[in-house]
């Protein structure tokens, strides 16, 4: 178990090393543009932290205060869908840094895919809600 | 909904697959990077044709799984987020430290990577630069973090989980895959009429999505001149071909796939003139490596090396035709390079 954790440990620290060694070329001498991009590796952990784990905690909270017990589980299931599915296509809707305008890339519906799509998750979700199940249909919660 | 997340199990069970499709994505970025950028010990065979096409694939598919099973992950420790005191001691201030790489690196991949899909740009570096760079960080701080941990993940995955668990770990692996199915689509020909969120289209001319159009690299002109030649330098002299003279040397057809870094790829059938006989046409030896420039002079992929092994690969055309017409301005007429293979960005039009 020892060797096991020296084994992941040590070629893991050298992998960060050498990730940050390559991230120090690009940084170092130090611009203003740099600043930015650290903006860009901190935002992450912080809109997830401050934003998005509230929000997810928030809307979880309220589908379990106001939903009857059969509808809990799916409905909660199909925002899970729904909000992964969205965050997937919202580089692809909102582009107002897009790249040059290339035929036969990112010029496909997105939005009415996206819906369709959402259209057949809540159908999902419906017929989670509706499908008979074995005993009284109880305590099944995310 | 906050305790059905809350367990060891359903941690280590996320943790353990986020490990595999980080190390998927890890391994086949890292082939990608030493398929453009060789060093002298790497080398990289002309066949199978579609074997870029599906290590980038699953690049590409293993990032956008993560998404949704990092989420999870990081719901099933938030409160962990908010633990008193925030330090105990030198051991505990550097795993939280090292936890605090990982999320940074991570979150810095998947996105950087979902909004390189879209070829949405909303930042000022060099997307490959750093999207390499830190790879490194978030597969080392992995590794890292799974060593810290391996008691923690053994001890939790000998214990049964509770139902309520159960469905939460459902929900997740759920939520992965109804992000590859409507995405993979770019990537799986089977699911493309199934993946709503698909980022190539069927508008591309003759049938093929374009990357870079002739307009935006600058070269209509250049490339509609009548005087327009191609030259092939090799040490024993010059020569140069019109495009009456290519259309008149040995044909050779082939079902070909552009495989694009950004992970879409789509085959379509090529014809033109094979590297090889171009090369012993010139007077030298297929096998020879070959460098290829572009109409379009600026600009970081003007240039390409074709290695031996490609040159000496009968199925390395210099296309003309594309799916039995003559290539559009937008796919490289009056020629372009298709080898098997290769990532899309080194297909050099």
């Amino acid at each position: 178990m020892k060797t096991l954790r020296l084994l992941l440990f040590l070629p893991g620290l050298a992998a960060v090393a050498w990730g940050t060694v390559l991230f120090a070329e690009y940084a170092f001498p130090l611009r203003p543009d740099v600043f930015e991009t650290l903006g860009w590796l901190a935002g992450g952990p912080v809109a997830h932290d401050l934003l998005v784990a509230p929000l997810i905690g928030a809307v979880g909270l309220a589908l379990s205060r106001f939903l009857p017990e059969r509808w809990k589980a799916p409905v909660k299931t199909g925002a899970v869908l729904t909000g992964v599915l969205t965050l997937l296509a919202f580089p692809l809707l909102w582009r107002p840094f897009g790249g040059a305008r290339n035929p036969g890339l990112h010029d496909a519906d997105t939005l009415t895919g996206l819906l369709l799509t959402l259209a057949v998750v809540w159908l999902g979700v419906l017929a989670a809600v509706f499908w008979p199940r074995k005993g009284s249909g109880c305590c099944r919660s995310l | 909904m906050s305790s059905a997340a809350r367990s060891e199990r359903v941690t280590s069970r996320i943790g353990l697959t986020l490990a595999v499709t980080f190390t998927l994505c890890f391994v086949t970025g890292l082939l990608s990077h030493l398929i453009q950028h060789p060093p002298s010990w790497f080398g990289w065979p002309s066949r199978p044709i579609g074997l870029y096409r599906f290590t980038q694939g699953t690049h590409v598919v293993s990032g956008i799984a993560s998404i949704p099973l990092l989420l999870a992950k990081l719901w099933s420790v938030y409160p962990k987020l908010f633990e008193r005191p925030v330090i105990r001691n030198l051991p505990h201030a550097l795993e939280r430290l090292s936890i605090l790489v990982l999320s940074v690196a991570a979150f810095f991949e998947l996105t950087t990577g979902l909004f390189n899909i879209a070829q949405n740009y909303p930042w000022t570096f060099y997307f490959p630069q750093l999207h390499y760079a830190l790879a490194w960080v978030a597969i080392g701080s992995i590794l890292v973090h799974i060593a810290v941990k391996l008691p923690i993940v053994r001890r939790a995955l000998t214990t049964e989980p509770e139902p309520s668990r159960r469905a939460f770990l459902r929900t997740t692996w759920l939520a992965a895959g109804v992000a590859v199915v409507a995405t993979a689509g770019d990537s799986v020909p089977l699911l493309r009429n199934v993946s709503g969120l698909s980022w190539r289209s069927d508008k591309g001319p003759q049938g093929l999505p374009v990357n870079r159009t002739a307009e935006a690299a600058g070269v209509l002109d250049t490339a509609r001149d009548a005087d327009w030649r191609l030259s092939v330098v090799t040490p024993g002299g010059t020569k140069t071909y019109s495009l009456d003279q290519l259309r008149a040397l040995p044909r050779t057809s082939a079902e070909l796939p552009i495989a694009c870094v950004e992970g879409w790829s789509q085959s379509a059938h090529w014809s033109g003139v094979s590297l090889p006989d171009l090369l012993r046409h010139a007077g030298t030896a297929p096998g020879t490596p070959v460098r290829v420039f572009s109409l379009e002079k600026a600009g970081p992929y003007g240039i390409s090396d074709l290695p031996g092994e490609h040159t000496s690969d009968d199925l390395t055309l210099l296309a003309l035709e594309l799916n039995g017409e003559i290539l559009d301005a937008d796919h490289g007429f009056p020629c372009r390079v298709i080898a098997p293979n290769r990532p899309g960005v080194l297909q050099t039009k």
